[in-house]
This record gives C-alpha cells, sequence and structure tokens, in this order.
C-alpha cells in the first residue's frame, strides 16, 4: 500500500496517473508476475487469512501474528563489510513519484561525491512489471509494500543486506531491526509509516470523533449530505465498513462480514451522497468535504493547502487512540542487479539519519518510524501543525494496529464485489 | 457496335474498380486493424475465462472454446439478487437524452445564425469561434469548468453576490444538474458544426420560395427549413449521443458520487481491476451493442432520405 498513489487519486490528478487503488487491485496480480502464486493458491486453498505456513512450494503469507525470516539463497548474498563507496558513480534509485525531498537526495550526493538519479513510478504493478522484464537497472528499490517484498525474495530481485554498514538502524523502532514481514531486517530497511483515520472540518462538523462512541460511523450522517468522502481505494473502503460494523480483522475472509461492509457502504452513499476520491490533503483544507476518511500523511500535509486566511487548527485528524485502526509502512530495498550496492547500503543509512529525515518529511508529508521523530518534535521543527498531532504514527500504533496485507484471490474477489456495488464505478 | 463498345468497357470498368479499390486500401486496412482486431481481441476476453491465480483475464480467440462466465458475471450485476447496475443503466440514459436535448437546444440557433445570418466576413469569425473549443482539451475545459463551480468559485460567488443563493451550493459532490450540463457542454462544439455544415447547404432559393408562396418567417422555417435540417439534426445528435453514452470522465471529474454514477464509469473501474476485466469486455460490447441502435437506425433514415431525393 502505498500513500503516493494517495495524492494521485481519482480526482483531477488520477486523469493523469492511476490511482493508489489500482495498485491495491494488481497487487495480488503484482505478486504472482513475481512468482508468488504459490502462497496465493495455498492459501486459497486453506481458505485462511493469516498465519499459514504453505508448502514447500510455495510462499508464507507474513502476518503479526505469524512473523516470517525469509531465506538468504545461496546465490544472493549480501555485499561484504568495509567496502569503499564505488566512485565516479551514479547511485540509481527506483521510487515512486514525488515521494523524497529531493533535497536529501542532493546532500546525498554531496556527501559521497556521487550523482544520484531517481526515475519514478506510478503503481507497484507498474514498477515490479518493469523489474521483473529486466528493462531498467537500478540500485535502491524505494518504497516497496510488504505484500510484495516475498514474491520479490523468492524470485531474487533484491540482495540482502550487510548490516554494518547500517549502523542508523538504532535509530529507528527496535520493531523493525526484527519485522514480522522480514524477520531480522535481512533484506529491509524502514521508509515511511502512516495511519487510516478520519479527517474533519471542526468548523463545520460540530461532533468530535473523540467523544464519539463509535467514530468509524462518523461519516453515516445525513445532515452532512455532499459533504462527506471516503477514499478510492477498496481495502481501505471495506475495512471502514467493517470497522464501523465493529470487525477489525481487515483481512478477513468471511463473505458475510464482507458483504455487510459493502451494504454499509451503499448505505452512506443514499445517506450522503457520498463522493468517493483520494483528494483529503485538498478538499478538507479547502471545505469542499467536512468528514472525509484519510491517510495520516496528506493530513499532516493539510497546512500547505489551507486557503489563505483559514487557520490549520480547523482540520482534525482521528486516529483511534488505542491504536486499533489501520497502519501501514513501506521500505527501502537494494536490487540483486545493483551496479553500486555500497552507494545503496549508504543510502539506506543515510536515509535512517534524524537530521534527513526530518528534512524528508518536511516535504514528503508522510512520517519515518524514527525514535526521535515525535509528535513534539515535529511541532517543534513547524513540520506540523499541534493541532495535527494526531497524525503521527507512534510506535504503539504500530504495535497494535490493524494491517490491510496480502488476501487470497478467492477473498480478494468477494472484496472487490462488494466494492464495485458500493462505489458502482466511481 | 453496340456489343463492341461494351467488351472494350469491361475492362476499362475492372481498371476503375482497381483504382477505387486501391484507393480505399489504407481506410480499410486502418479499420481492420485498429477497429476489428481490437474489437475481436475485447470478445475474445468478454467470452474467454479468467485465470483463477492472477486474477487476469485470457482472452479466447477460438469461437468452439468461448464461455459464458463473464456474461453471467455481468447478467448477476445487471438482474441478479445483488444487481445495482439497473439504475445506472437508466441514470446513463436519462443523463445523455437530457444533455443531447440541451446541445440541440442551444446549438441549433447558433448554428442556424452563423449558416444563414452571419455573412461572409462575420461568418469565418463565428466558425473560428465555434472551433476554438477544439483547440482546448475535452479535458482541459472540464477542469476550467471545476475551478469555476468550487464552492469559493466563481459561479457561488455570483450567486451569492446577487442574493441568488445564501450559501455556497456544492455543485461538484453529486449533483445531476452538474453532470448533464458538463455533458452537454462538452459535447455542443461537436453538434454546432455538424448542423452549420447541413444548414449551410441548404439552398436559399427553397427558403425564397417559401416566403414568395405566401409563408410567413416562422412558417417558413417550420415548413422548409426544418424538414431539410432533419438529417444535419440525427447526424449532430448521433455525434454526441454516441460518446456521451460512453462517458465516464465528466461524472468522474465533476460529481465523483456514486448517484450520477453512468455506465461508462463502470466499465472503466471494471476494466482496471484485474477479476473483473473479462466482465468489463461484456459491458463494453453491451454499450457497443446499445450505441449500435442509433447507428443503425441513421444509417436507415439516410438512406431513406437518399431515396425520397432520387
Amino acid at each position: 500500500m502505498h500513500p503516493r498513489e494517495g495524492r494521485k487519486g481519482r480526482g483531477v490528478e488520477s486523469l493523469f496517473t492511476p490511482s493508489r487503488r489500482d495498485f491495491l487491485q494488481k497487487s495480488a496480480a503484482s505478486a504472482l508476475l513475481l512468482g508468488g502464486g504459490g502462497s496465493i493458491l495455498a492459501a486459497c486453498s486453506s481458505g485462511g487469512t493469516s498465519g499459514q505456513v504453505t508448502g514447500a512450494t510455495s510462499l508464507p503469507l507474513p502476518r503479526p501474528n505469524h512473523p516470517v525470516t525469509w531465506p538468504i539463497h545461496p546465490g544472493n548474498k549480501a555485499i561484504k563489510s568495509g567496502l569503499a563507496p564505488e566512485q565516479n558513480a551514479t547511485l540509481k534509485i527506483y521510487n515512486w513519484t514525488a515521494y523524497i525531498n529531493q533535497a536529501v537526495v542532493n546532500s546525498f550526493a554531496k556527501k559521497y561525491n556521487c550523482k544520484v538519479e531517481v526515475s519514478t513510478f506510478n503503481t507497484m504493478d507498474e514498477a515490479l512489471a518493469k523489474i521483473h522484464s529486466g528493462q531498467v537497472q537500478f540500485d535502491v528499490f524505494l518504497g516497496v509494500t510488504i505484500d510484495v517484498l516475498g514474491p520479490l525474495i523468492e524470485q531474487q530481485f533484491i540482495q540482502p543486506i550487510n548490516h554494518s554498514y547500517i549502523p542508523n538502524i538504532t535509530q529507528a523502532w527496535p520493531d523493525f531491526q526484527n519485522p514480522f514481514y522480514d524477520g531480522k531486517w535481512q533484506y529491509t530497511t524502514p521508509y515511511t509509516i502512516y495511519t487510516t483515520g478520519i479527517a474533519w472540518r471542526k468548523d463545520k462538523v460540530h461532533e468530535d470523533p473523540y467523544t464519539m462512541s463509535n467514530p468509524w460511523a462518523m461519516p453515516w450522517q445525513p445532515k452532512y449530505k455532499g459533504k462527506v468522502a471516503i477514499l478510492d481505494d477498496y481495502r481501505e473502503s471495506i475495512s471502514l465498513g467493517l470497522m464501523k460494523n465493529g470487525i477489525f480483522d481487515l483481512n478477513t475472509t468471511n463473505a458475510s462480514q464482507i458483504a455487510a461492509s459493502g451494504q454499509a457502504l451503499q448505505n452512506l452513499a443514499q445517506l450522503t451522497n457520498v463522493q468517493i476520491n483520494n483528494n483529503d490533503y485538498t478538499q478538507i483544507p479547502a471545505g469542499q468535504v467536512w468528514i472525509h476518511h484519510a491517510w495520516s500523511g496528506d493530513i499532516a500535509a493539510a497546512l500547505s493547502y489551507m486557503p489563505k486566511g483559514v487557520p490549520v487548527d480547523v482540520v482534525g485528524y482521528w486516529f483511534p487512540t488505542d491504536g486499533q485502526g489501520p497502519v501501514g509502512n513501506d521500505l527501502v530495498t537494494i536490487l540483486k542487479t545493483a551496479t553500486n550496492p555500497v552507494l545503496a547500503h549508504l543510502f539506506m543509512n543515510y536515509m535512517l539519519d534524524l537530521p534527513n529525515v526530518m528534512t524528508n518529511i518536511s516535504w514528503n508529508g508522510y512520517m519515518q518510524p524514527l525514535n526521535e521523530v515525535t509528535p513534539q518534535k515535529l511541532v517543534q521543527a513547524q513540520i506540523l501543525p499541534p493541532s495535527l498531532m494526531s497524525t503521527v504514527v507512534l510506535p504503539s500504533y504500530f504495535r497494535r494496529g490493524v494491517m490491510e496485507l496480502q488476501i487470497p484471490v478467492s477473498t480478494n474477489l468477494l472484496w472487490e464485489q462488494a466494492w464495485q456495488a458500493a462505489s458502482k464505478g466511481v | 457496335m453496340a456489343l463492341r463498345g461494351l467488351a472494350q468497357r469491361a475492362p476499362q470498368r475492372g481498371k476503375h474498380r482497381l483504382f477505387w479499390a486501391c484507393l480505399a486500401a489504407p481506410g480499410i486496412l486502418w479499420l481492420t486493424l485498429l477497429f476489428i482486431v481490437p474489437f475481436y481481441v475485447v470478445l475474445a476476453i468478454a467470452a474467454g475465462q479468467l485465470n483463477q491465480l492472477f486474477g487476469t483475464p485470457i482472452a479466447e480467440y477460438n469461437p468452439l472454446h468461448w464461455t459464458t462466465g463473464n456474461l453471467s458475471a455481468a447478467w448477476r450485476d445487471i438482474a441478479g439478487p445483488s444487481a445495482y447496475l439497473g439504475p445506472i443503466f437508466v441514470r446513463t440514459i436519462l443523463y445523455t437524452a437530457i444533455a443531447s436535448a440541451l446541445c440541440l437546444l442551444i446549438g441549433y440557433p447558433a448554428a442556424y445564425f452563423v449558416a444563414r445570418f452571419a455573412g461572409p466576413r462575420r461568418k469565418v469569425l463565428m466558425l473560428v469561434l465555434l472551433i476554438a473549443p477544439f483547440w482546448i482539451s475535452y479535458m482541459m475545459r472540464m477542469l476550467a469548468w471545476v475551478d469555476l463551480l468550487q464552492t469559493n468559485g466563481y459561479v457561488n460567488s455570483a450567486l451569492q453576490f446577487l442574493h441568488l443563493a445564501n450559501h455556497p451550493v456544492n455543485w461538484l459532490s453529486g449533483q445531476p444538474v452538474t453532470v448533464v450540463l458538463g455533458l452537454a457542454y462538452g459535447y455542443i462544439p461537436y453538434l454546432i458544426l455538424v448542423l452549420y455544415a447541413g444548414l449551410d447547404r441548404i439552398d436559399p432559393a427553397l427558403i425564397e420560395a417559401g416566403r414568395d408562396l405566401g409563408l410567413g418567417k416562422a412558417r417558413t422555417f417550420m415548413r422548409v427549413t426544418l424538414p431539410l435540417s432533419r438529417q444535419p439534426i440525427m447526424t449532430g445528435l448521433l455525434i454526441t449521443v454516441l460518446p456521451m453514452l460512453g462517458d465516464y470522465f465528466t461524472n468522474q471529474l465533476m460529481s465523483g458520487a456514486t448517484n450520477t454514477s453512468m455506465i461508462g464509469n463502470v466499465i472503466d473501474q471494471q476494466l482496471s481491476t484485474p477479476l473483473f476485466q473479462g466482465e468489463g469486455a461484456v459491458f463494453s460490447i453491451f454499450l457497443l451493442l446499445i450505441l449500435m441502435v442509433p447507428m443503425i437506425y441513421y444509417v436507415v433514415a439516410t438512406n431513406r432520405t437518399s431515396r425520397e431525393a432520387v
């Protein structure tokens, strides 16, 4: 899952680029494209959702309650320790569109006396297809989503990392030294982290989700007809319906739960003429929408989109204080075909250093999970307005939050059907 | 002599036929490559199967192996217990009908004025103005409307200034009127140009004859001009109705809400969704079949008019 596609959602921007939904919808196919079919097949056959380890020819589905440590393949070893950075090199980074601060890229190039080229993609599907085809040769693959990690490793498209080059991992939350999707962080370091919650205009909506008995039901209010929007993302929005109905297994295979969620969204459409888009970061600041199902990183950037004379304090973002809501993060990896693997390792390390991370967040909006990146620090650095401290992702959220992870194709079909009936092609 | 003449003309006719066939060849090749082949691919996908693992469609090019799985799925969404497409079909036809009528109401007088009253100099200017919208892409024109119709846009400011509205109207969030006006605005230049071309060709002598025979201006228009405009009106409406029925872009941009969704939106969504691309192909063919109705009517009516003219 990726927030950049959120920025390129179903509104005006989506006319130029596919939506985040497009990626999510294709993620299963993407995984299979890279050879992860076995996991889905096995998952299909067992019908389970989490924690199952499948047969020898298939891939496991990592879950928080079923962590996975991937094998190191004999022909795909990490580079040796103590190597000097490549000279006169051009580090090639493959990244989502508009997902890294160019200032950070430039400062890395200056520090290591190299050139850096950033190439971009709009969907993970597109990126995987290019990597699979061998048409592209990059060093760093940035913003990789958890659900495609297994196939990338299994097909040996990414290489194991040598921890000796990445001392800054200690600056990251301890979770990322042994994350459930990559035990012992053999292949990945963390990049951004984000939550999905409810954004609202405090000056227009008088209910406070923090005092509501079921804040996930906040959009279901007919008095705000025409002023409500949900994310154009079948996993996120069906999850919203599930949580509204009190279900927090966001990878559920239960057909009746999925259908009930879809029905809840259809009711929402009838009640409020709900809009379906990923323009939370503009519509809430502009007051075009008063209640928007939203991504934390989008709302953290609200300050940049406020109309003249409207204080940012009018924007609110709710995420459950106990952390029981959708949390997502993505990763930095090094491709096996990297021609500058040492620089790539150094780049990984660079992106875990606090000053660089703060510079990156100041432009990117999306948080990075470092110990020192606290709500207070972001406010102090004037990166985040105090009123939007709730957009910050806390370690406890990552530990207790619920994640939308890869699901079996048969289940995916149910989710999609429910979404199509609810979204009616919008 | 006559027989010899016929014998001499026969090879000439053959040569002519070959000449015209050669002239038509690029067009036929173009049509084959860019319409018939892609259409058959869509048909093969619609009648093909679904890769249960990848969620991707498997095109079946051999008609003997065609299956009805995608057709059944499409029927489920049209008439099954969880059907949701009925209102969308009705809405699409309704929006298209209203927008086309609006186009005609606005476009006919404009085209009539340019064709009959603009005068040679002003006619050129008017034609340039009519063609001007084509210089700007459809998307940009819609984006301009999005800007104008924002809650803090000029339209709302004007309405409030004139005390026609107490608070900003939510034009862009599920308002059918916005979508219909958007469709009409987007496609009206096509209609006007076609109408102009047709009206400009009406022989002024026929109109004068009507006047000479004692008809007033209004009756001349009703008895002479309007009947002679029937063909351009039909052509113009066809040109606007066909793209409107498949339009998804206008609704997406100017509403984004489910209550204004059109069949084009459903097809767009399905074609971009693994597991649903086969069903999307079925709906594409459905839409094509629906579009065939006005097209066939047009062809029949045109032939009838040609025969009457002869």
